[in-house]
C-alpha cells in the first residue's frame, strides 16, 4: 500500500509539472462547494512497553516476559467536502477509512519461549470537521494556493473479527498545497484539481496500552472537484 | 437432602494431597452424570472464629487477622459474594455440624501442610453448606505488621484458604525452584492461589492479584461484571493431539494484568474467563511448578512435555463475550 502510494504521489507532481500554465492563466474561477477523494497514510504509533511480573516474597518482581507494543503504519482512503466561507477560508468534513497492523513484540521470557510478534488488523474509520485557511499573498503561481488546517474528529476503532469497537478523539493540525488542473464552468464544476498535506495527528482513547494521547504523522492526496 | 463430605485439600507449603478434577477455578462435583460447580449458595456466608490462639499470636490477633482476610476477598468490587462472622467459638474446625469454623489444629504429622479447607456440601445441588479451615499449630505464626523471621504470616495464609472456602481452586501463576531437602522453593507467585506458600517470614500474599480476582468474580459475579467481562478460549495441541493439564495464561499489555487457567478436557479444551476487554497476548507452558496433583487428580494424563510458547497473534477479548476458539500449537522439549 506504501508503494502505491508513493506512485500516487509520484504521478501527482509529474501532472503538476506538466499541467502547470505559468503566470499567464486566468485566475480560478470563484466556487462555494469543494469535493474531494484520495489516499491517507498514517505512521505509526508506539502503544508502550510492559513487563509482565510477577511478586517475590520480598515484595519485589520477578519478570516473566516484556512486551512492546505499537499500531503500524497503514494508507488507506478519505474523502471530504469543504464549503467556502470566505475568501480564504473553508469548512470542511471528512471522513477516512485506514487498516493499520496492532503489534505487540513478545520477547525476554524467563523460561525461555521465543520471541513472537502478536498481531491483528484493527479497522480505523474517522470522521470530523476542519477548517481550511487559504494562505494570502503565498502563491507562486494562479493555480497553487498554499493553505493550513486545523480539525478534529471521531474515531471508531474496530477489533479484527468485529468483536470489540473501541472509540475516542482525534486533532490534526498540518498544511499542504492545492493545485488547479483545470478551470471549467462544464457540467456545473468550476474546476479540478489536486490536493497534497500533511497532519500532525493526535488520538485520544481508542487503542492504547497507556494513558496519555499519542502523536503520528499524517499524510495525504486527492483529487478535488469544485462548484 | 443427601450430604456427602468432600475432603477438598487447600494448602500452602508444599502438599501431598490430591484435589478433585476441575480444581481451577472453580472447585466442580459431579451430580447425575453433570459437573457442577461448588459455590455457597447464598451470602452472607456465616463463619465462626476458635477463641484459641497459639504462642506469637493470641486469639485476638488471629481472629483480627482472618478479618482482614475475608475483608480483602469481600472487597473485590467485581464479586457479589460477602462474609459475617457469626461469633467466637470453643469449637474446633473439622467437625460436621453446619458451621463453618477457622481455628488452629496441631498436626505435626503434616509436616508440609501449613493449613486446609474441608467442605461439606450438597451432593444434590452443589451448594456449599459448611467450610472448615485450620491452621496448624506445629508450624511458628505470626501476625505482626510487617511479618516476623521464621514465622508464618497468618493473614496470608488465611487469604489463600479463604478462597478455598469461597469455592476457588488452584492458580499456577507462579514460579519454583526444587530443593535439595525435598519439595520446592517459591521464587514468585502471581496468584494467591498458588498452591504454595512463600518461606516464613514474607507478608507478599497479602493482596489478591488480578489472577484471584477474576476468579472470584467469575464465581460469585457482581453487577455487570459478566457483561463487562469477558473470556479467551481455544483448545491446545501438540502434534496434532489434544494436550491435557497445559497452563494457559492471558496477559493485558494495557493493564499488565496475569490470568491462568488450564486445558481441562480431552479435546485439550481451555476457558479463561474474568478478563478485561482488549488485546491480551497468550501463553502456553507445562505444569512444572507445583506438584500436579496441586491441581488436578492424580488419575489425570497431564502432560508436560512441551515447550512454552506463545500465540502469535494478539486475542482481542469482547465484552461480555468470548474470542472465539484459539488454536494453540505447541511442540516437544
Amino acid at each position: 500500500m506504501r508503494q502505491r502510494l508513493i506512485l500516487l504521489l509520484g504521478a501527482i507532481a509529474a501532472v503538476l509539472g506538466w499541467s502547470n500554465p505559468g503566470w499567464a492563466q486566468p485566475p480560478e474561477p470563484s466556487s462555494r462547494l469543494e469535493l474531494g477523494v484520495g489516499v491517507r497514510w498514517i505512521g505509526r504509533e508506539s502503544l508502550g512497553d510492559k513487563t509482565a511480573t510477577e511478586t517475590t516474597g520480598s515484595g519485589g518482581a520477578l519478570s516473566l516476559f516484556s512486551t512492546q507494543s505499537e499500531l503500524g503504519s497503514a494508507a488507506g482512503v478519505d474523502g471530504r467536502v469543504g464549503i467556502r466561507l470566505t475568501r480564504s477560508l473553508i469548512a470542511e468534513a471528512e471522513a477516512s477509512y485506514v487498516k493499520p497492523q496492532l503489534r505487540i513484540a513478545v520477547s525476554a521470557d524467563a523460561e525461555g519461549a521465543a520471541p513472537v510478534t502478536a498481531t491483528e488488523t484493527i479497522q480505523q474509520f474517522t470522521i470530523g470537521g476542519s477548517l481550511v485557511w487559504r494562505l494570502p499573498g503565498r502563491r507562486w503561481s494562479p493555480r497553487f494556493a498554499p493553505f493550513a488546517t486545523i480539525g478534529g474528529g471521531y474515531l471508531r476503532q474496530l477489533h479484527e473479527q468485529g468483536t470489540l469497537v473501541e472509540t475516542g478523539r482525534f486533532y490534526q493540525f498540518g498544511g499542504g498545497v492545492n493545485a488547479l488542473l483545470m478551470s471549467t464552468h462544464r457540467l456545473h464544476t468550476k474546476g479540478l484539481g489536486l490536493r497534497a498535506d500533511v497532519r500532525a495527528l493526535i488520538r485520544t482513547e481508542g487503542v492504547s496500552f497507556e494513558s496519555g494521547s499519542k502523536a503520528s504523522p499524517s499524510a495525504g492526496a486527492s483529487v478535488f472537484v469544485r462548484f | 437432602m443427601t450430604r456427602r463430605v468432600a475432603s477438598i485439600v487447600a494448602v500452602a507449603l508444599l502438599i501431598g494431597q490430591p484435589a478433585p478434577a476441575l480444581a481451577y477455578l472453580k472447585f466442580g462435583v459431579p451430580i447425575r452424570g453433570q459437573q457442577v460447580t461448588v459455590k455457597w449458595a447464598q451470602t452472607p456466608v456465616r463463619y465462626f472464629v476458635a477463641n484459641s490462639g497459639v504462642p506469637g499470636v493470641s486469639a485476638v490477633d488471629f481472629q483480627d487477622a482472618v478479618a482482614r482476610a475475608f475483608a480483602s476477598w469481600q472487597a473485590v468490587p467485581t464479586a457479589s459474594i460477602t462474609y459475617q462472622l457469626a461469633g467466637i467459638t470453643s469449637a474446633a474446625p473439622g467437625s460436621d455440624d453446619g458451621s463453618s469454623v477457622l481455628g488452629f489444629r496441631s498436626r505435626p504429622d503434616l509436616d508440609r501442610v501449613l493449613a486446609s479447607t474441608s467442605f461439606l456440601i450438597d451432593s444434590s445441588t452443589g451448594a456449599l453448606i459448611e467450610s472448615d479451615i485450620f491452621f496448624n499449630s506445629a508450624f511458628p505464626w505470626s501476625t505482626a505488621a510487617a511479618g516476623e523471621p521464621g514465622r508464618f504470616d497468618l493473614e496470608s495464609i488465611a487469604l489463600h484458604e479463604i478462597g478455598h472456602f469461597s469455592g476457588l481452586g488452584h492458580s499456577a501463576l507462579g514460579e519454583t525452584e526444587l530443593i535439595a531437602t525435598g519439595g520446592r522453593r517459591v521464587l514468585s507467585a502471581e496468584a494467591v492461589m498458588f498452591p504454595i506458600a512463600f518461606t516464613s517470614g514474607t507478608i507478599a500474599a497479602r493482596t489478591l492479584k488480578a489472577d484471584d480476582i477474576a476468579g472470584i468474580s467469575d464465581l460469585y459475579p457482581d453487577g455487570d461484571f459478566t457483561s463487562a467481562a469477558g473470556s479467551v478460549s481455544g483448545h491446545v495441541t501438540r502434534d496434532g493431539r489434544p494436550l491435557f493439564g497445559a497452563h494457559i495464561v492471558a496477559f493485558n499489555p494495557a493493564t499488565g494484568a496475569l490470568v491462568g487457567s488450564f486445558s481441562l478436557n480431552a479435546q485439550g479444551q481451555f476457558s479463561i474467563g474474568g478478563l478485561s476487554p482488549g488485546p491480551q497476548v497468550v501463553r502456553v507452558e507445562p505444569l512444572d511448578d507445583a506438584e500436579l496433583d496441586s491441581f488436578f487428580d492424580s488419575s489425570q494424563p497431564v502432560d508436560t512435555d512441551f515447550r512454552v510458547a506463545f500465540v502469535d497473534r494478539a486475542v482481542v477479548v469482547p465484552k461480555g463475550g468470548d474470542s472465539g476458539e484459539i488454536a494453540v500449537q505447541v511442540v516437544r522439549k
